[in-house]
């Protein structure tokens, strides 16, 4: 063992890292990044609470201690929880509108017969209208309403002979379900990330050998326009990037019996489109990186704030509203979404036009972009 | 009909900055159709800027330039053929396959470029090593190969960038007799070399310095001029005349 060679080797690798500028950069950045959204999403600080639509239509009942209607004493519980906040709706089917277009994570529908009902001793089912697709949604929503029933049953006035059994909470999914397994709310989510990565992965590494190799330059020295090359290199990798999907998508369906309540095609047509979009980022990434190692370095960057910051795994709506604005130019959130709504809620096309136009969007302007980086091998 | 022009190519106070660095500083430069040029000078001369700029892979800065009349690009890319420095070529493809896919960039049929392709394999001596993949070839045959993949167009002038860097005497000579011969069949060649020897057998040499051409004639002219034995020779003595004379 020689300290002067193994001291020599390593002061190589600081030298070589300081003539390389980018790497370090990429060095401080992501973990800087990845915290920084850790930090904030983790944290209480800086979130927004769950938006609730709560239609209360109790008529409540008069006592001898006075006029008591339980679903004002739960719509003000609700309105005291800080995790969500309550909006108010005309009608249950107002409500149940807002839930569909996703504007409220659910909706509370107070029956106008509860106090009745309770002083009555029947049953006294509060609806819970959920998306059903969305276990970060509909989570809080029914944990909310639970907490609300269950500080009534602590604090309600003695008089009323108030029980809590009678009262209970009912969630009613508008699509998909409340009680599917982890895996069948998960499988859109690890479709869409892994066709994501690997199709990343495979172009920006392909294209960036076509670079150092000098057959791009052979390329660019040809008649072939650069929307030829770009697309020839679309139409050459959109073929193995679908067939990796469907090999995931495959798998998930047949040995893991995930659930695919919707189409199949229609599934596929959501990756086909968000494909196009990842292998121009990868062709246009690929141009901003000098060798694999940055490539590689590059996948946190592009990949971490769509998982934080999509919907993948903290709900979009309890996001600060610039956030929230940027999480809606990640293929990503649109991707998950759509793929939950078709394969959880069993949507159809028409359901998810709005996400499949936003994917849509997302690949010509990749398209665009890549065209644009082709124009450094011509300049 | 528009009259053929008889320069294939005319570079005129032709520049290209690369930010601070000037690489082509107003270099002027007609070569002939149906010579062969050779561009002679240093490292950073500026003879790869010059051939990349004919290729249409960089824009000029400033100057004018012209290639069979009309500007570098891709609809002017159909009379050039561009030989890169290092063989540029599909490493895991075999030898017919990098062949046949330049000929399809360059708008022949699939039954064209495939005919092409066994044209040149027996014109570069690449015979029997069709389906052999790139990556298993040696370093002189990748450059045949990366010749053949230039030449599978048929184009009417070819950019050979340091062709015969790396390659052992026998090789480069061989090189050099198919350069004739395309030569002799019509083609025009605008060669950089950092060979002599390779100078020689050019119809002339221009000499690059700092972007310019210092000179320009046969070997022979050159040397004459110098009062050198030698190209290598000339080429000081027109830089130390440019340098006295006020590099204007």
């Amino acid at each position: 063992m020689s300290l002067s060679r193994i001291s020599a080797i390593a002061l190589r690798i600081l030298k070589q890292f300081r003539h390389d500028p980018r790497t370090i950069a990429l060095i401080v950045i992501v973990p800087l990044l990845v915290m920084a959204l850790i930090g904030y999403l983790i944290g209480d600080s800086g979130k927004e609470p769950l938006p609730v639509a709560v239609v209360n239509l109790d008529r409540g009942a008069d006592l001898p201690v006075g006029h008591v209607s339980l679903g004002a004493e739960i719509a003000r519980a609700l309105s005291a929880d800080l995790a969500i906040a309550v909006h108010g709706a005309s009608s249950p089917q107002a409500a149940t509108e807002r839930v569909r277009s996703t504007e409220v994570a659910g909706a509370v529908i107070i029956p106008a017969d509860l106090t009745q009902r309770v002083l009555a001793g029947t049953p006294a089912p509060i609806r819970v209208v959920v998306g059903g697709t969305d276990p970060s949604l509909q989570g809080p929503v029914l944990a909310a309403t639970a907490g609300a029933v269950q500080s009534l049953s602590e604090h309600a006035p003695s008089e009323i002979g108030f029980r809590a059994p009678p009262l209970t909470v009912r969630a009613a999914p508008i699509e998909g379900g409340v009680d599917l397994s982890p895996l069948d709310y998960d499988a859109p989510i690890l479709l869409t990330f892994f066709a994501f990565f690997l199709t990343f992965l495979l172009t920006s590494v392909s294209f960036l050998r076509e670079r150092s190799s000098g057959t791009l330059e052979r390329l660019m020295a040809s008649p072939a326009s650069r929307l030829d090359v770009l697309l020839g290199y679309l139409l050459g990798f959109i073929g193995f990037a679908v067939a990796q999907a469907l090999l995931i998508l495959g798998y998930a369906a047949w040995v893991l019996d995930v659930r695919i309540a919707g189409s199949v095609w229609l599934v596929l047509l959501v990756l086909v489109i968000l494909l196009i979009g990842v292998v121009n980022l990868g062709i246009s990434l690929s141009f901003y990186a000098r060798n694999e190692l940055q490539v590689v370095q590059f996948i946190p960057l592009v990949l971490i704030p769509q998982v934080f910051l999509g919907g993948l795994i903290w709900p979009v709506q309890t996001l600060w509203p610039p956030l929230r604005w940027l999480s809606q130019l990640f293929p990503l959130t649109h991707s998950t979404v759509a793929l939950r709504a078709v394969m959880v809620g069993g949507e159809r096309f028409g359901d998810i036009a709005g996400r499949l136009l936003a994917l849509l969007a997302f690949s010509v302007a990749m398209v665009a972009v890549g065209v644009l980086a082709l124009r450094k091998q011509r300049a | 009909m528009a009259e053929e022009p008889q320069l294939a190519i005319e570079a005129e106070g032709l520049v290209r900055t690369f930010g601070h660095l000037r690489a082509l500083d107003g270099l002027s430069l007609a070569v002939r159709r149906g010579e062969i040029l050779g561009l002679v000078g240093p490292n950073g001369a500026g003879k790869t800027t010059f051939i990349r700029t004919l290729a249409g892979l960089l824009r000029p800065t400033a100057g004018r330039v012209t290639v069979f009349g009309r500007a570098p690009g891709p609809r002017a890319s159909v009379d050039v053929g561009y030989m890169t420095q290092s063989a540029a070529l599909y490493e895991d493809l075999p030898v017919l396959d990098n062949i046949v896919f330049f000929g399809r960039l360059f708008g022949l049929s699939r039954g064209e470029a495939r005919a092409r392709a066994a044209e040149l394999l027996e014109l570069v001596d690449l015979r029997g090593k069709e389906r052999v993949p790139v990556r298993s070839l040696s370093g002189g045959m990748r450059e045949l190969a990366n010749l053949a993949c230039a030449m599978v167009h048929r184009p009417r002038l070819l950019l050979l960038d340091e062709p015969t860097v790396g390659i052992d005497p026998v090789l480069r000579l061989r090189l050099w007799e198919h350069f004739a011969e395309l030569n002799a069949a019509g083609t025009t060649i605008l060669v950089t070399t950092h060979v002599m020897e390779e100078a020689e057998r050019c119809h002339r040499v221009a000499l690059i310095g700092a972007g310019r051409a210092i000179a320009v004639g046969t070997p022979a002219e050159l040397r004459a001029a110098a009062g050198a034995p030698s190209i290598e020779e000339a080429y000081l003595v027109f830089w130390n005349r440019r340098h006295r004379d006020g590099a204007s």
